[in-house]
């Protein structure tokens, strides 16, 4: 008990870096997304039919109108695109992983990891989410860019902020799903909680439809809540809806949900492992 | 014929015994059952609400108003809600299942046709508040469009609930008769069926010439609720075919129905379990 833990060594007896474990943690995250070619070659196909039917259904509201609420026929085509895009990298349509490792008691073993069990589960879904982006979400962009066009970011700004928003849209997505899979420490059955979720997720980050389209008062509802911050946000920056100063306003959105959602998680996750230990794990 | 309707409602009688049980197994978590109700509900009426919440932005869709849609819309949605519940044992994930851990192997042991333990092996209970949702939306619809109702247009809606139960039910017996072949990825078949019905939620005329014709005279899909609607909205139909074509719902849905349990009886043949 006294004895301050040793040091990770690697082969060589170099001292790690406190980064390298969540590294490898995450470049195995990554590689394991590459297992099953086939189901991912299925899952791209489905997408793309259900981003067909979605471009029809857009463009057919959008008729003959230029710009509709900051958006160009054009643009709502990327936004489908990079909705369909995005489904798996930023696992929009529900995640349960964690609520099985807990269900099944596995979380107990992960309590061991030298490693703390949220940092670990983030650098896992990170290395998840870069997999699935790259095996589903380049693949689907590609299509959607040959097939119809896509609008790009615009300049190296653009590219900047599009990067930077992705990436708060992938934390505050990350720690929304892992607050929704803590509820497994409270109920036997958390699944139906996470439909819950997973449903309110769909229509809050603007996955059904861009929130720019939705009535006034729902779209000032809504920014009361973390879930534009999860895509919204991604596809406003990427095409040009917010730009320059108030894109970076965006982001200091994203990046303030990104810290309170921090907070509450690791708050909900502290909780439930003591719930965890009470009832014997 | 007298032994016949017995062993007909014997079967009936068993059926309803396979779905008590779940129904029991499934009420026991009552807080459970009750949230998870309500996330697949929550499912299909954020879907149609982000619809509904933009069309005011922009008048219509393709010509057609929010009450006409609703017609399509609740039309494909309860008949695909019900038709999962009736069908859902044959979806593809679930019997997959059953034949990769070799339940279905006991399935054919047991002195009940397979067909009425395939019918009854996955009722889900939670789908049931799916049904509320889709016939108020279709309510909606009827309520909302400059027609005038009369009885042969109920009959005719109720035909393309029979057929649309029978064309979708037809998709999930194919899927689950795939996983004969190839326990994995049989995910193609989602395309036709979840893909299938939100394609047959929208007026077809937004869609490309090859993607409507695909899915018209190759899939016949469109006869089952689009060519009704358009009928009964005073519409001409596509490619000049007749009004007939309208009325052609409750012959084509159990059509489909008829061949996709005669690939299900081929796939029977071809099925020696997984050795499990």
């Amino acid at each position: 008990m006294t004895n301050a833990p040793a040091p990770a060594r690697v082969r060589g007896g170099a001292l790690l870096s406190p980064l390298a474990l969540p590294w490898a943690v995450a470049r195995l995250g990554f590689r394991r997304q590459f297992a099953y070619p086939q189901a991912a070659l299925w899952g791209l196909i489905t997408n793309t039919f259900f981003g067909v039917l979605r471009v029809a259904v857009l463009l057919a509201l959008f008729g003959t109108r230029p710009q509709v609420a900051g958006y160009t026929a054009q643009d709502a085509i990327t936004y489908t695109g990079l909705t369909q895009a995005f489904i798996m990298a930023l696992s929009l349509f529900g995640w349960t992983d964690f609520m099985r490792t807990v269900h099944r008691g596995e979380v107990a073993a992960d309590l061991l990891r030298p490693l703390n069990l949220l940092g670990f589960w983030a650098a896992q879904d990170a290395g998840r989410a870069a997999g699935q982006f790259v095996l589903r979400g380049l693949p689907m962009l590609l299509l959607f860019e040959v097939l119809w066009g896509l609008v790009w970011p615009a300049g190296a700004l653009g590219w900047l902020q599009t990067t930077l928003s992705v990436l708060l849209a992938w934390a505050c997505g990350f720690l929304f799903r892992f607050l929704v899979n803590c509820a497994a420490f409270w109920s036997p059955d958390a699944a139906g909680f996470g439909r819950f979720g997973w449903a309110v997720l769909g229509l809050g980050c603007g996955f059904l439809m861009p929130l720019a389209f939705f009535p006034d008062g729902v779209q000032a509802w809504l920014s009361w809540t973390p879930f534009p911050a999860m895509l919204n946000t991604v596809v406003e920056v990427w095409v040009g809806v917010q730009r320059g100063a108030a894109a970076w306003a965006a982001l200091g959105v994203q990046a303030a949900w990104a810290l309170g959602l921090l907070a509450v998680t690791a708050l909900t996750l502290h909780r439930g492992l003591r719930r965890l230990e009470v009832a014997g794990g | 014929m007298a032994s016949a309707l017995r062993s007909a409602a014997h079967y009936l009688q068993l059926y309803g015994r396979l779905l008590g049980a779940q129904v029991r197994s499934q009420a026991t978590y009552r807080g459970a059952l009750v949230l998870d109700a309500l996330g697949t509900l929550l499912i299909t009426a954020a879907e149609f609400g982000a619809l509904a919440l933009v069309l005011p932005r922009f008048g219509g869709l393709g010509g057609w108003t929010l009450g006409e849609i609703c017609l399509l819309y609740g039309l494909a949605e309860l008949s695909f809600v019900l038709m999962d519940l009736l069908f859902g044992g044959f979806d593809a994930p679930n019997l997959s299942a059953h034949v990769r851990v070799g339940s279905f192997s006991t399935f054919l042991l047991r002195p009940v046709p397979l067909v009425v333990q395939v019918f009854g092996s996955d009722f889900a209970l939670r789908r049931v508040a799916r049904i509320g949702l889709a016939a108020a939306i279709f309510a909606y619809g009827v309520t909302h469009t400059a027609h005038a109702w009369t009885l042969g247009d109920a009959a005719l809606l109720a035909g393309c609930v029979l057929g649309l139960i029978c064309f979708f039910g037809g998709l999930f017996v194919v899927g689950g008769t795939l996983t004969f072949w190839t326990v994995d990825s049989v995910e193609a078949m989602n395309v036709l069926t979840y893909g299938g019905r939100t394609l047959i939620s929208y007026p077809m005329g937004i869609y490309g010439e090859w993607l409507r014709k695909t899915f018209t005279y190759l899939i016949p899909a469109a006869f089952l609720s689009y060519f009704p609607v358009l009928h009964l909205l005073g519409r001409p139909l596509p490619d000049g075919l007749p009004p007939a074509a309208a009325f052609l719902s409750p012959l084509v849905g159990p059509a489909v129905l008829a061949l996709a349990f005669a690939f299900w009886r081929v796939g029977l043949r071809r099925y020696q379990g997984t050795g499990t």
